[in-house]
Order: C-alpha cells, then structure tokens, then sequence
C-alpha cells in the first residue's frame, strides 16, 4: 500500500493523495474497513500542512469512499456507488472522451487507449 | 534496607541508560557494570550507594570510548565518494573534505568537555550521588550533540557534493500502513506486563495499609511508583520513535521502507524489553519487602545474576541487530526529499512554533529544530517535570 506523490505533477498535494487512495481502492489492495493512517502521520512522513491531507480525506469522505470515525480514523468504505448515479460517474469518462476526440485520435485508438489503461488501474501499473 | 533500595533504583536507572545508550550500541555498559556488581557481592565486598555511584560513572567512561570509535568512522561508512549521505566529488578528502572531517571529529569530544568540568565539581563538593543524574544527562548530550554535528558537516560538505545528486528527488514515496501504538502493540505481552504489576500494587497497598504506622512510605513506593513512570516513559519513547518520519524516494521505495521499518521495530522491541525488565523489578519489590534480610541478599543476588545474564545475551543481539540494520540502510542510497513546507526557512532556531507543521523535529537551515507546537513536545515537557516532581517529592521526604 505504497502512496506517490510527484512535484512535477500539476495536480495539487491534497488531490494526488485523494486520487492516489482512489486508484489502491480501484486496485482492491485497500479494501472494506481497512484502516487509513491518521492524517498527522501523513502528514509529517509527507511534509505539508495537515490541512492538505485533512482536504484529501474529506473529499474522500465526500464521495463515499471513507468514513471518519472521530478519535479513531479513517477507514474504507464499502464500494457501492447507491449515492452516485450513472450519469454522475460518466461525467469524467465523457469529459476525457471529448478531450482525445478533440485531440485528434481515433475512436479505435480511444478503445485500445481506454482498456490498457483499465488494465493498468486493475492491476496498479 | 536503604542500600537495597537504592541498589535496585540502580537497575532502573542502568536500564534506563541502557535504553538511550543502546540507540549507538553502548549496552556493554550495563553488562560490564552488573558484571562488576556480582564480582562484588560474590566477594563479599558490601558496597555503598556512593560506590555504585563511582563504578557506574566510571564503566560509563570506558565505553563511551567504544562509541567514539564508532562515530569516528560513520562518515566513510559508504565508502569515499561519501560523506555521510553526501556524495562528495572526487579528491573531496584531500581538499576541504579534510577539514570537515576533522572538525566533526573534534565536536564529537564535546560531551567531555562538559563532563570533566561537572564531574570534578561533583567530586569535589562530595555530592556523588549527583553522578547518576550526571550520566543521565550525558546520554541525552552526546546524542544531541552527534545529532546535530552529522548535520552540521553535511551541510559544509554539501557544497562540494555531485550537483545531480543534490537536487531533490521529484516523487515520494509513502506507506499507507497506520502507524498507531495499537498497530504495534502486542496484547499477551501487554497483559504479562500489567497483571503482575496491578497484583504487585495490590499487595504493597495491603502490606502498607496493615500496619501504616511501622512501615515508611517512601519506602514501600517509590521505586513501584517509579517503575510505572518509567513504564509511561518508554510508551512515551513508542509513540515518538512511531512518529518517525518515513518518505522514501520513489525510485528505491522499497530498500528505503523496508530499511526504516525493521529499525523502528528493532527500537520498539527494546522499549519492550526495558518495560519488561522494569515490570519484573516491581514484581521483585514486594518480595524483598517481605523477606529476612538474608533471604533479601540472596534475592539481589540471583537477580544480579539474571540481569547479568539477560544483559550478556541482549548486548550480542543488540550487536548483530545493530550490523544487520546499517547493512541493510547501506543497500538505500540517500537521496534529498523535496522539502514542501519550506522547513528550512520557518526553522531557524534550535526550537521553534509552527502549528502548521505536524512533524516534531523540523530540519531548518542550521539543523534541526524541535516544534513546540507539536502535542508530542507538551508530553514530553510534561514527563519531565513530573519526573523532577517525583524526585524532588521523595528527596524532600513526601
């Protein structure tokens, strides 16, 4: 259960953490229950404010991924989506969509881009 | 009775130092000092509180030496395109290198030059006894010390360091285990450990409550009372050595965590031992209160043994843990990590506040610097002055 976050990433601190947990719970190498470190010690082994990893978490929280239990953690959710409508969660795949559409690729292109990467999620390339 | 009293705070205290020491392997002190403490019972020499004292500081002496020994080659440990963690240039000890090196080496007598000047005071005001607060002191200076001399010489040696290896690597890596004292904590050992100490309490509170006005107080508690302050210390050194910072350069993540967490149990396993040696010492107690002075002798007497034994065998563990761990933190190449909360410009100072930051020590542009913002640094502070106040209680009689 290794987390990375990258300088060169554009993406904020706070959102690498998030989308980091996000693809180890997409992996299933964090699973229902499992309990997260406390966000100080992410914190402090990270470097940043605690703010940064309290911001992951709560977005985590948000989407139903972890719940926090006060005075004993974070833990993982279970994986239903009921407060998510489908609709909801195509939204990124139709925003990226668009995005290599109007990049220029092919729609065969896009499948074969598409599945590698679910690959790549499935087993944590 | 008093000098059993004392002997065994002794071994509370030995354990203690064994404990500090025993970070830079200088165990051997408590082996060699209960070695010396058997050879003078098993001559019949009846030595006083005073001469416990002596021998202790001067066995403290000797193997100080074997640490110094040890401190003076940590710096070619990678070999000589090293210095310490930096990867210096080539001719680096032929040049300024030299000088650095030499400098380090001379800070590292520092603690002796504090100690010389206060033991001969000690001495010569008679206060003996001041010897064992003396050691105790030491132990925490030529840790501070070595602490910040390392980085002091890294930092002069940085700017003759290989320029690609200077700049801070782009991805860290993190372990999401939780490192919480309950994720470390066996619950058998900390039932071993609580059961005879809770049936231990509960009969030196009989034992005192049945006749309250022959027997002393102090006597009957300080040293149960000490041993459980002693215990919180170390759960106390737990959860500091757990907040041990543990990022690791993605590139060699796994040498880096694997590396920082058989140290980390290494050090939690030797809290563990010093809390089970302490709780045996309580368990101990009311047993010489309740013999003859004869039984009580022999008692101290095969405890020394013991202690001898188990100190023997824990110092070649120790030993080969020790070789094990730098062999196995040789094998990760140190790398700087990006510093995102700009520590070294909010850590100027020795200590410094800064609530923003959740680590306890933050490395600053002069070394490190402790954060009194830290909940870690309040208990800390705490434990020390209720350490005082304990003592300062039972010096001035209760």
């Amino acid at each position: 259960m290794l987390l990375t976050i990258d300088t060169r990433d554009p993406r904020p601190i706070y959102q690498q953490v998030a989308d980091g947990i996000k693809e180890l719970l997409a992996r299933r190498e964090l699973t229902e229950g499992a309990a997260l470190p406390p966000v100080r010690q992410l914190a402090a082994d990270l470097g940043v404010n605690l703010n940064t990893i309290a911001t992951a978490y709560r977005e985590l929280q948000k989407d139903g991924l972890i719940f926090i239990r006060h005075g004993s953690g974070s833990v993982v959710a279970s994986r239903k989506i009921a407060e998510r409508t489908q609709n909801e969660l195509l939204r990124p795949l139709r925003t990226a969509l668009t995005e290599l559409i109007l990049a220029g690729l092919s729609p065969s292109k896009i499948i074969s881009m598409v599945t590698h990467e679910l690959g790549a999620v499935g087993k944590g390339k | 009775m008093r000098i059993a009293l004392y002997s065994v705070i002794f071994h509370v205290f030995s354990w203690l130092a064994h404990f500090v020491q025993s970070f830079r392997a200088e165990n051997w002190l408590t082996t060699s000092f209960f070695w010396l403490q058997s050879l003078a019972w098993k001559s019949g020499i009846q030595l006083d509180v005073t001469g416990f004292a002596v021998i202790f500081y001067a066995v403290f002496w000797l193997v100080r030496i074997r640490g110094c020994f040890r401190r003076w080659r940590q710096p070619l440990l990678r070999g000589p395109e090293w210095f310490f963690s930096v990867h210096v240039r080539p001719g680096f000890y032929d040049g300024p290198g030299r000088r650095i090196l030499h400098r380090y080496w001379m800070r590292m007598f520092i603690p002796f030059a504090l100690d010389i000047p206060a033991a001969i005071a000690i001495f010569l005001t008679g206060r003996i006894l001041l010897l064992n607060w003396l050691i105790m002191a030491l132990c925490a200076v030529i840790h501070i010390n070595h602490v910040f001399s390392v980085d002091l010489a890294e930092r002069q040696a940085r700017r003759f360091a290989v320029a690609e290896t200077e700049r801070p690597v782009t991805s860290v890596t993190l372990s999401l285990q939780p490192r919480r004292l309950r994720d470390y904590t066996n619950s058998r050992f900390e039932w071993a450990i609580a059961v005879p100490s809770l049936l231990a309490l509960a009969w030196l509170v009989g034992y005192y409550f049945s006749a309250p006005a022959h027997h002393n107080l102090r006597l009957v508690f300080f040293l149960p009372l000490y041993c459980l302050y002693m215990q919180l210390g170390m759960l106390y050194v737990k959860r500091l050595i757990l907040a041990w910072r543990t990022p690791a350069p993605q590139s060699q993540a796994a040498e880096f965590l694997e590396a920082r967490e058989k140290a980390r149990k290494f050090y939690l396993l030797q809290c563990d031992l010093c809390r089970a040696m302490v709780t045996v010492q309580l368990v101990l107690w009311p047993f010489l209160m309740n013999s003859s002075e004869a039984a009580r002798d022999g008692i101290i007497r095969n405890w020394f043994s013991a202690i001898l034994l188990f100190a023997l065998i824990s110092g070649v563990w120790v030993e080969i843990k020790r070789k094990q761990l730098v062999k196995l933190s040789l094998r990760a190449r140190p790398a700087r990590l990006p510093d995102f909360l700009g520590e070294r410009e909010i850590a100027r100072w020795p200590v410094c506040y800064q609530p923003s930051a959740p680590m306890l020590m933050l490395r600053g542009a002069y070394g490190y610097s402790l954060n009194l913002a830290n909940s870690l640094a309040y208990i800390g502070a705490a434990y020390l002055a209720g350490f005082i106040a304990l003592f300062t209680l039972v010096h001035s009689g209760l």
